[in-house]
């Protein structure tokens, strides 16, 4: 129970992700036109950009929350093209891979901490009560929360409420993990814990895909930036060098309309 | 006042089975009119919708009416005490059914997203979850439901079941000189004496599980 926590120890822990040519109309709006990223295994790629860009849809692509209209998505050896009816058994492989954190927890009110966290694992997994509260308490321990476990969610501060979700996704042991904006629902003060925990997430190798306005984290801890804007990908690189010196003058407004607030 | 309240308690035990059986009917009956409202087929959601308006756009009393009357399999027709349960029960689970749909309709998206991203199944989703959260907000609703059919239970009288409404018209009948409206304040008491603690109860129930929340 060591340093491996965060990631199932042995083959192939963390699973690179790939879409390509990804695209995705609401109507008549076209919010994602032809989006390509490639995200090494292990690393940490931030998406930043202002509101209506499309970086949450293109996030929650990835897990199939919203279907796109054209492109492939690939998680690990798991690819799945859109535009073709997309069978429950590819859809059910797909989100087992990733593991997601939203912006407002979304914790089930009517289940205490550590049955969020264990009822998924018996269901999704298979694993037997005992084994999946054991987990849960280990992952909660790990996130400082253990004497939480009997308490329902909404007693918990939002900072903890959001850690609690991270575990939750964790324990059913994913190979890439999304993030929507995971602070932006939070106190600046508070967001700190909840970054804290992502940051080791991050060092323990962890393939990460993370929407945020959080710019110091993106340039500390991602080893990618993707700027969006309209629905496109404006400029992607590495993040200190994109926030030093912005080849878009899209990007160096939106950066500086972020770092003043 | 004694004479009155022993012949209007006769017909205690025939309100609480109408009230008691067409709930019964109502809450379970409910449950496949509202996965129907809810149904992701167009013409399963139009046909249950249109169901649910029928029941509740016609009186209780001309419902208990034609089932009573009206309604005959061969030469069986249904008995007083059945039409007044169906009757009653049909129309509960049309409003419980609309009650439990905006149960579910106050669940955040939030919810079945998560459930979705977690893996979990369509099934374990709406069970484990979704439920028992669209239950938890309704319960208040669906208590202030069941005190009303306390009271429309009186209807069954109008197809013969001598519940205590039936049996205070009767006794102030038959004692037309001496009785007046007491029976009727009698049974009024009644009510209130079984509709006032269930309330109550409710409320304590509704608030120990808003702790838990």
């Amino acid at each position: 129970m060591t340093a491996s926590l965060f990631t199932p120890a042995g083959e192939a822990a963390t699973a690179g992700v790939t879409i390509a040519n990804l695209a995705k109309s609401f109507g008549s709006h076209l919010v994602l036109d032809d989006i390509s990223v490639t995200v090494r295994p292990g690393s940490v790629t931030a998406l930043i950009g202002p509101s209506g860009s499309g970086k949450s849809t293109l996030l929650r692509c990835v897990n199939l929350l919203e279907t796109p209209d054209a492109g492939t998505i690939t998680v690990g050896a798991q690819t799945v093209h859109a535009g073709r009816r997309i069978a429950d058994r590819d859809l059910l492989a797909l989100r087992r891979q990733v593991g997601m954190v939203f912006q407002s927890f979304n914790l089930f009110p009517n289940l205490s901490v550590l049955r969020n966290v264990a009822l998924p694992q018996q269901k999704v997994l298979g694993r037997s009560r005992e084994e999946a509260e054991e987990r849960a308490l280990a992952l909660l321990d790990r996130v400082g929360l253990r004497d939480k476990a009997q308490q329902h969610p909404q007693r918990c501060s939002g900072g903890q409420q959001q850690r609690i979700a991270i575990v939750r996704a964790l324990a059913l042991d994913p190979r890439a993990m999304l993030f929507d904006e995971p602070t932006s629902a939070l106190d600046p003060e508070v967001g700190v814990e909840v970054l804290a925990v992502m940051r080791e997430l991050a060092r323990d190798g962890m393939t990460m895909i993370v929407v945020t306005h959080e710019m110091q984290f993106a340039r500390d801890v991602s080893d990618h930036l993707v700027v969006m804007a309209d629905g496109r990908i404006i400029e992607e690189g590495h993040p200190a060098t994109i926030m030093a010196e912005p080849a878009q003058e899209r990007t160096r407004r939106f950066l500086s309309a972020v770092l003043e607030r | 006042m004694p004479a009155s309240l022993t012949a209007v308690l006769l017909g205690l035990p025939l309100t609480l089975v109408v009230t008691a059986a067409a709930f019964a009917l109502g809450a379970v009956g409910g449950i496949p009119l509202m996965l129907g409202l809810r149904s992701r087929f167009t013409p399963v959601r139009l046909l249950v919708r249109l169901a649910v308006d029928l029941l509740r756009g016609v009186p209780t009393i001309v419902w208990l009416f034609l089932l009573y009357f009206g309604l005959a399999v061969g030469d069986v027709r249904l008995n007083s005490l059945g039409a007044a349960i169906l009757g009653l029960g049909l129309v509960a689970s049309a409003y419980l059914a609309e009650i439990y749909r905006g149960g579910f309709a106050v669940v955040p998206k939030g919810q079945t997203e998560a459930a979705q991203a977690l893996g979990l199944s369509r099934t374990t989703t709406f069970v484990r979850l979704l439920a028992p959260q669209a239950l938890r907000t309704v319960l208040p609703t669906v208590t202030t439901f069941l005190l009303m059919l306390l009271k429309d239970s009186s209807l069954a009288s109008t197809v013969g079941v001598l519940e205590m409404t039936a049996q205070a018209t009767a006794f102030s009948r038959q004692n037309v000189s001496t009785a007046g409206l007491t029976p009727f304040f009698v049974a009024a008491g009644v009510y209130i004496a079984i509709s006032v603690p269930l309330a109550i109860a409710a409320r304590v129930l509704d608030a120990r599980l808003s702790g838990s929340h």
